[in-house]
């Protein structure tokens, strides 16, 4: 009877070994355990990810072609206007060499573009983040700054062979040079503590005095150079609220992030390209 | 079949039998589940109602951080509001010490460890290991913060092991002077969790550099920094360090510019991260204003002049209706801005070498040479000894017990007191002198306050002006008075000690015909004339008075102010005036000078009345009042007559970036 209680007991006893023997077991082993199952479960995360894409494919061929034409003008119109946006950043870039040259300044960080789709959302109150299908495989290195359309996602936190985590600017781990628009002085943005449905939202801080800031009249949060890894005017998100600091020499605000960050399907990974 | 059926029936009977039956074990059983569950009622209503306040108060204790700010110091501005000394943005990195106890304890054991790998016998006192451990970590996060912004600070192990014995509870500073352009590149690059952490403070700036740094003052670091009736005593707490006044306006008006500091209690996560607005917050107050009487064009300008001397000196610029000080400059200076945030020990020996921290206005004690026969001429009036028309003769020299000679040993011949006093004559004012006695100069010097200290609003105004008298002279130096000790008196030499600030003071008096300035550095746009006791003279010895100082300036000692050949003509402003050219015993037997002017003007109705000093840098050399300290008063004065054509003339004058 003994014997049976014990051989009871058993599922608990091995959890307890395991338990202690991995308080024991060197950091480096936990690290290579920790990276290894991240590389083992990532194909996981990428097949589902593919699946919803087959998915989203297959969902796409049930639409009438009537439909197809329509989007088919709308792209044409979308290009169109791409076209010409990308003909004036030929001259500006055309521009901006020259006048390099001319006051001799080195020229401004270069970067490619890499786009990637989003395998898997991971947001909670302590951190937001995303996995994308690419990784060291595409020269994604760590610390790289992720774009999308509506500007800044994150940054690359975690880098594995064919997968890459981004720490999204929603989440309090992430910190960044900002500035309003039109105004060069470098204002402290970092994300907020979000809650898993609420709306993103981030700090600014060292907001000078003389920003002026309402709800009704928010003011554009942009990347400033300053911080050496996002290009210059990059969009970080809405200052809607402004209030004195506790230093009592600037304000610190709210700052709107764009919603579409919880909901990314892909992003433009900027990998720099003379990176020293 | 049916037999089995009965067995199964009397079987199930049974068994319901002994489920409903009491059974001891069970009773036990249940016993023990209710004692276990009492127990456990009890230990929760023991947790959850008695001890609620300890756990609340630990929780709080872990989860919320006390901050405290200090409130930025008040500006200080000109007497036309333009800002002297104003507040920036001061950004730093500094090191949370308390979270590197765990990386301190194994860098110790590093680095004991490698002394026992390489054999080393004299290995390290623990304090010593200590030391160095705190000095390794510290400059591993340095070079972390070097890595991102391209600099090669090295960590003062001096400053780190005072910091430790001193101040273990606020963060260390690595670096307190970091650009907008590095203080963006640390935000991003360090990690959020990280002990090395940005912070933006409030430090004083000055937009006119060097100019007025005497008057001004700088500020030195202060941990005084809590604000009143903050709630949260048992919570971790950060100080942000303060500034205090250390100099100047700065120390003196410490109580009036220093802000009230600011607090705030925020919930951080785990890490330390603020996950919440402030649950209780007081905002830093800024300190007030002030509004300094100085008026910077001038100051400026009386700056530019004395650095072109290339000598040591002082020039004082006074309102003469209300005693407000326009311009209190002392050279050589410092530069402020190297005090913002914190001076570097090879400027402070620099400035200290040059002797830059001397405020001469209202330190330096100058026998005022004959700067003072203005004050002799008035107490030989008032006493009766000369009349407008007592004329002396000048044969070059005076002989009391042995010969002093006249100024520049001129001649003058038979002349009267509006030449002696035009051609600096020092017969006139020995003979005179001689005539009056001591007393009746020291008497009259002390109704002009040059016997004390004006109270002027700065810390450090010296004592050491002398007013010398027979009295004093006995109990000073325990000898007589000598004839000589009066004639020197006279033409304020000898004993004779002043400030340029004194001067200044007696110099406005003479102008407004009344014994006392008080200078102040407080601007009061409605602060009415200052009215003391008339100075005692006829108005015909006024008008000769004032007309002889100013044949000093058309064709005496400073005719350089107007002849126009040296300094370009001020159209329209007559100038009463008086140089000096003292003299001082130096090294071999040779004499130093001091040059002088004092003067106001307009003559006919004075506004601003000022005194400029000059130290001769070689003994021996000829440094004139005319040739010195008269071109410093020019530049004070066209500054002064330009401005006051521009107001006259309605120009308004717009600010431009």
């Amino acid at each position: 009877m003994r014997f049976k209680r014990l051989d009871q007991a058993r599922p608990f006893v091995t959890l307890a070994i395991i338990a202690a023997a991995w308080l024991i077991v060197p950091t480096v082993v936990k690290t290579f355990a920790r990276a290894s199952f991240f590389e083992l479960t990532a194909p996981v995360a990428v097949a589902a990810s593919r699946a919803r894409d087959l998915q989203e494919y297959w969902g796409l061929r049930l639409h009438s072609e009537h439909e197809l034409i329509e989007a088919g003008r709308d792209l044409a119109r979308l290009t169109a206007s791409y076209e010409f946006g990308v003909q004036q950043n030929s001259e500006l870039r055309a521009e901006i060499t020259r006048l390099e040259s001319l006051l001799r300044l080195p020229s401004l960080p270069a970067y490619r573009y890499e786009h990637a789709r989003v395998a898997r959302r991971d947001f909670s109150g302590w951190w937001q983040r995303i996995v994308i299908r690419k990784g060291r495989n595409f020269g994604i290195s760590v610390g790289a700054p992720v774009v999308f359309t509506g500007g800044v996602v994150g940054r690359v936190t975690e880098v594995h062979a064919t997968t890459a985590v981004v720490e999204l600017i929603s989440s309090p781990n992430v910190r960044l040079a900002g500035a309003i628009e039109g105004d060069s002085r470098t204002v402290s943005f970092q994300g907020g503590i979000n809650p898993t449905f609420g709306p993103p939202m981030g700090v600014v801080e060292s907001l000078p005095l003389d920003v002026i800031v309402t709800p009704n009249a928010p003011k554009r949060l942009v990347t400033s150079a300053y911080g050496g890894v996002f290009p210059p005017g990059l969009t970080l998100g809405l200052v809607t609220r402004a209030s004195g600091g506790s230093e009592g020499l600037f304000q610190t605000g709210d700052v709107k992030l764009d919603e579409r960050l919880g909901s990314l399907t892909e992003v433009t990974v900027l990998v720099p390209v003379n990176k020293e | 079949m049916p037999s089995t059926d009965t067995n199964l029936a009397d079987r199930s009977g049974q068994l319901v039998d002994l489920h409903t039956a009491r059974d001891p074990r069970i009773v036990l059983f249940y016993f023990f589940i209710a004692v276990l569950l009492a127990l456990l009622i009890g230990g929760l209503a023991y947790q959850q109602l008695v001890k609620v306040d300890a756990y609340a108060d630990a929780a709080r204790q872990q989860t919320q951080r006390r901050v405290f700010y200090p409130g930025p110091r008040g500006v200080i501005e000109d007497r036309e509001g333009r800002l002297l000394v104003g507040n920036r943005a001061q950004f730093s990195v500094r090191l949370m010490l308390d979270q590197l106890r765990p990386e301190l304890r194994r860098e110790q054991i590093r680095i004991r460890n490698n002394y026992r790998a390489t054999g080393d016998k004299d290995v390290p006192s623990r304090d010593q290991l200590s030391h160095l451990a705190r000095v390794s970590v510290v400059q591993r996060y340095l070079n972390q913060v070097n890595a991102l912004i391209g600099r090669n600070e090295q960590v003062d192990g001096r400053r780190l092991g005072r910091h430790f014995v001193r101040e273990l509870l606020l963060p260390y500073t690595l670096i307190d002077d970091l650009s907008a352009a590095e203080y963006g590149r640390l935000w991003e690059g360090l990690p959020v969790n990280s002990p090395a952490q940005v912070y933006t403070m409030s430090a004083r700036e000055y937009p006119y550099g060097s100019a007025a740094a005497h008057t001004l003052g700088y500020v030195g670091e202060s941990d005084d920094v809590t604000p009143d009736d903050f709630p949260g005593e048992d919570l971790k707490t950060f100080r942000m360090k303060g500034t205090t006044g250390r100099e100047g306006i700065e120390k003196r008006f410490e109580e009036t510019l220093r802000g009230e500091a600011g607090g705030a209690i925020y919930r951080v996560d785990p890490a330390g991260n603020r996950i919440s607005k402030p649950i209780e917050q007081v905002l830093p107050r800024q300190g007030k204003n002030l509004r300094l009487s100085l008026d910077i064009d001038l100051q400026i300008a009386a700056e530019v002049k004395l650095a072109e001397t290339e000598m040591a000196g002082a020039a004082v610029v006074l309102d003469v209706l209300t005693g407000e000080v326009l311009v209190l400059a002392s050279k050589p200076d410092y530069d402020l801005a190297k005090f913002s945030p914190r001076i570097s020990a090879a400027t402070w020996a620099d400035a200290e070498e040059r002797g830059a921290f001397f405020k001469r206005a209202i330190q330096g004690a100058y026998p005022p040479g004959s700067a003072f026969k203005i004050l002799t001429t008035i107490a030989a009036l008032r006493s009766g000894v000369i009349t407008t028309g007592t004329t002396v003769n000048c044969p070059g020299f005076f002989v009391m017990g042995r010969k002093f000679a006249c100024h520049d040993h001129a001649v003058h011949g038979e002349i009267g007191l509006r030449v002696a006093i035009e051609k600096s004559c020092n017969v006139y004012f020995y003979k005179s002198g001689f005539d009056m006695g001591p007393d009746t100069i020291a008497a009259e010097a002390r109704r002009f306050h040059l016997d004390r200290p004006t109270g002027i609003e700065l810390p450090d105004e010296t004592r050491r002006m002398i007013i010398p008298s027979p009295e004093w002279k006995r109990e000073r130096h325990k000898q007589g008075w000598a004839g000589g000790d009066t004639v020197q008196m006279a033409i304020g030499q000898g004993f004779v000690l002043v400030t340029p600030l004194q001067m200044a003071c007696f110099a406005a008096s003479v102008a407004r015909n009344e014994v006392w300035t008080q200078p102040t550095l407080l601007h009061d746009p409605e602060r009415p004339r200052q009215r003391t006791e008339p100075i005692g003279l006829k108005p015909e010895q006024r008008a000769a008075l004032i007309q002889a100082m100013e044949d000093v300036t058309l064709t005496g000692t400073a005719k350089i102010l107007t002849n126009g050949r040296l300094l370009p003509q001020i159209p329209g402003l007559r100038i009463a005036g008086k140089t000096g050219t003292a003299q001082k015993d130096a090294e071999g037997g040779k004499k130093i000078n001091f040059a002088w002017f004092i003067g106001f003007a307009p003559a006919e109705n004075p506004r601003i009345a000022m005194a400029i000093a000059i130290e001769g840098d070689t003994p021996g050399e000829e440094t004139g009042g005319g040739r010195y300290a008269a071109p410093v008063a020019h530049a004070i004065l066209k500054t002064w007559a330009e401005k006051q054509s521009r107001a006259a003339q309605g120009l308004v004058r717009f600010k431009s970036e």
